[in-house]
């Protein structure tokens, strides 16, 4: 299972609910809440704070004693600099399409696993399958399916008679964010699907119904009945996937480490080539903050966004 | 609308989409029992040869596979471990209490889904060094909790929300003190989204691999992740050892997700479609 399993548990905290009428003691949440607080401080809190000092200042991992401060130096190099344009433009086309590919693909599947068939239960299991795999040994074994000799995907091309040839997936730079692609949404589409299954348990039967007695074709039945529903539910598998494609690292750095020439570099791979391979932590730090930045403006957006539509639903 | 030819479409459908999941399970498996001439063949083997289980003892045998996955087992435990602890109480507090700073806790723990581990492991690094903690796995299971305890306290905290205050009340007039109602009383009723909690940290410290990379340096407390990802790109090792050793990480965790999914699916979506 991946981290798609964390959202689910950020999710299923949503209906607040008031419920503190006991005042034995002002102090009792604080007491509740203060190792927690103070686990976090230590091991998120400070680490964020020192990153976000250290990206105005040039240090080196092999000598980070000798840290200098260089104002806004690393960001303006970033600001000008082609390379890290070509980063966030593959960070951004890698997470909307792992957004769009992840959630059509997680509709696909609860929806045709939402109607009652034998062997319902077995096959919602099943399909989950790949959530629980290691994102290791997802990358692991992708690399070796996509070989380019001797991977059974270039096997399979050859007897279909694609005039593909032995294309070697990974070390071609247009191939390799699409293959990379395409491991993540293997990956986290069973996450979309199990979250949309649940919410299609909210699709009313009436509405449907009287869609179908209409003479609605299928399509116009999902826009009408079911659509509106599971919206909601969209829009914030929406918001968790864009965070997670943001900071996924290890299944793109174990097939191809950011390359070929740079076509898989996202901003956490630049971070992390940044930081540990050219050993320049002020710069990497800086590139931390930047992601971390577009993080948080897509979760305003997105509750800038429900709001929105919270309100004109409504009015209605 | 429901005539037998569009039903036979959605059950192809349907096996399709089963088949795309579990392939490449599958392939793993394949490609850990077949020789090492066939791995080059010009037609892939499509069956596993059970006659090349001998590839396992072997794996054993020549990597420390063994070891990883016990290391593995060690941090995802401990990871499982503390987080419930840290989780338990600042989750009744979140759902029971009204305080100044609720709203800035929910928006911290939410805020540290964005945090990369890549990130922060330069600064763990250095806070490691000072704490002694670099090269344990107790370090790892600290940095991984950290991750986990935020999920796991909105998990709990959906829970408890669901729990009605009455039975508490009961209880606190007879002068229990709220510890002993939310270890006593409230607990057992969300026991089973507390097991489903448990396995998603579980899981998050089985598969975690940047810490696990950097953190720690001895050869002997490498975890699986590590191990498996230090022979990519490597072409000394043989292609079925590696994917051997990518069915002993992969397959149990698959095994134990099953048995236990049932739960974690309810304990997952358990309120997200009220949103």
């Amino acid at each position: 299972m991946t981290d798609a399993a964390k959202l689910g548990t950020a999710m299923a905290g949503r209906s607040p609910r008031s419920g503190g009428r006991d005042r034995e003691n002002r102090w009792t949440p604080y007491l509740f809440i203060a190792p927690v607080a103070l686990y976090l401080a230590v091991f998120q809190g400070y680490p964020l704070l020192s990153e976000f000092v250290l990206s105005f200042t040039q240090t080196s991992l092999l000598a980070p004693q000798d840290a200098r401060y260089v104002g806004l130096r690393n960001y303006r190099d970033l600001a000008t600099s082609s390379d890290f344009a070509s980063v966030l433009w593959i960070t951004a086309l890698y997470t909307l399409a792992c957004v769009v590919c992840a959630i059509a693909l997680g509709l696909g599947a609860a929806l045709l696993l939402d109607r009652p068939f034998r062997g319902r239960g077995l096959a919602r299991a099943l399909v989950t399958v790949p959530w629980a795999a290691p994102p290791v040994a997802v990358a692991t074994i992708f690399a070796w399916m996509l070989n380019a000799q001797y991977g059974i995907f270039n096997h399979v091309l050859k007897l279909m008679d694609f005039e593909i040839g032995y294309e070697s997936w990974l070390d071609n730079p247009k191939l390799a964010l699409p293959a990379i692609l395409f491991t993540t949404v293997w990956q986290i589409f069973p996450f979309a699907s199990v979250v949309l299954l649940a919410a299609l348990q909210g699709v009313s039967e009436e509405v449907r119904e009287a869609a179908t007695m209409d003479g609605a074709d299928r399509l116009s039945v999902f826009k009408v009945a079911v659509w509106p529903t599971i919206q909601p539910t969209v829009a914030l598998l929406a918001l968790f996937v864009t965070i997670w494609s943001l900071r996924r690292f290890d299944l793109i750095w174990v097939m191809t480490q950011g390359g070929p020439i740079g076509a898989t570099k996202t901003l956490v791979i630049e971070l992390y080539t940044r930081g540990f391979v050219t050993r320049e932590l002020g710069e990497a730090a800086a590139v931390g903050m930047i992601g971390l930045t577009i993080a948080l403006v897509v979760t305003f957006v997105y509750f800038w966004y429900t709001q929105r539509t919270e309100r004109a639903q409504g009015r209605r | 609308m429901k005539t037998p030819a569009s039903h036979a479409v959605r059950m192809a459908l349907i096996m399709v989409l089963l088949s795309a999941a579990l392939f490449p399970i599958y392939w793993m498996v394949v490609t850990s029992l077949t020789s090492s001439a066939n791995l080059f063949a010009d037609r892939p083997q499509m069956l596993p040869d059970p006659s090349q289980a001998f590839n396992y003892a072997e794996t054993f045998a020549k990597t420390g596979v063994l070891l990883w996955l016990k290391n593995s087992a060690i941090v995802a435990v401990g990871t499982m471990v503390l987080s419930i602890l840290l989780a338990i109480l600042p989750a009744y507090a979140l759902s029971r209490f009204t305080f100044r700073g609720k709203g800035l806790l929910g928006f911290v723990l939410f805020a540290t889904q964005m945090l990369p581990e890549a990130m922060l492991v330069v600064p763990l690094y250095a806070i490691f060094a000072k704490l002694l903690l670099l090269d344990t796995l107790g370090g790892l299971i600290l940095a991984n909790a950290a991750f986990t305890v935020p999920v796991i306290t909105w998990i709990l905290k959906g829970a408890i929300d669901g729990v009605p205050l009455e039975i508490e009340e009961a209880a606190r007039i007879d002068g229990c003190s709220r510890i002993d109602i939310v270890l006593g009383i409230v607990l057992p009723v969300v026991a089973p989204t507390l097991a489903a909690a448990s396995v998603i940290a579980f899981f998050h410290g089985w598969n975690e691999y940047v810490f696990a990379q950097t953190l720690v340096l001895s050869q002997e407390l490498r975890t699986a992740s590590v191990g498996l990802a230090s022979f990519v790109g490597e072409l000394s090792t043989p292609i079925h050892t590696v994917m051997a050793i990518g069915v002993m990480y992969t397959l149990p965790a698959v095994a134990f997700y099953l048995m236990v999914q049932r739960y974690v699916v309810a304990g997952m979506t358990a309120g997200s479609v009220k949103g």
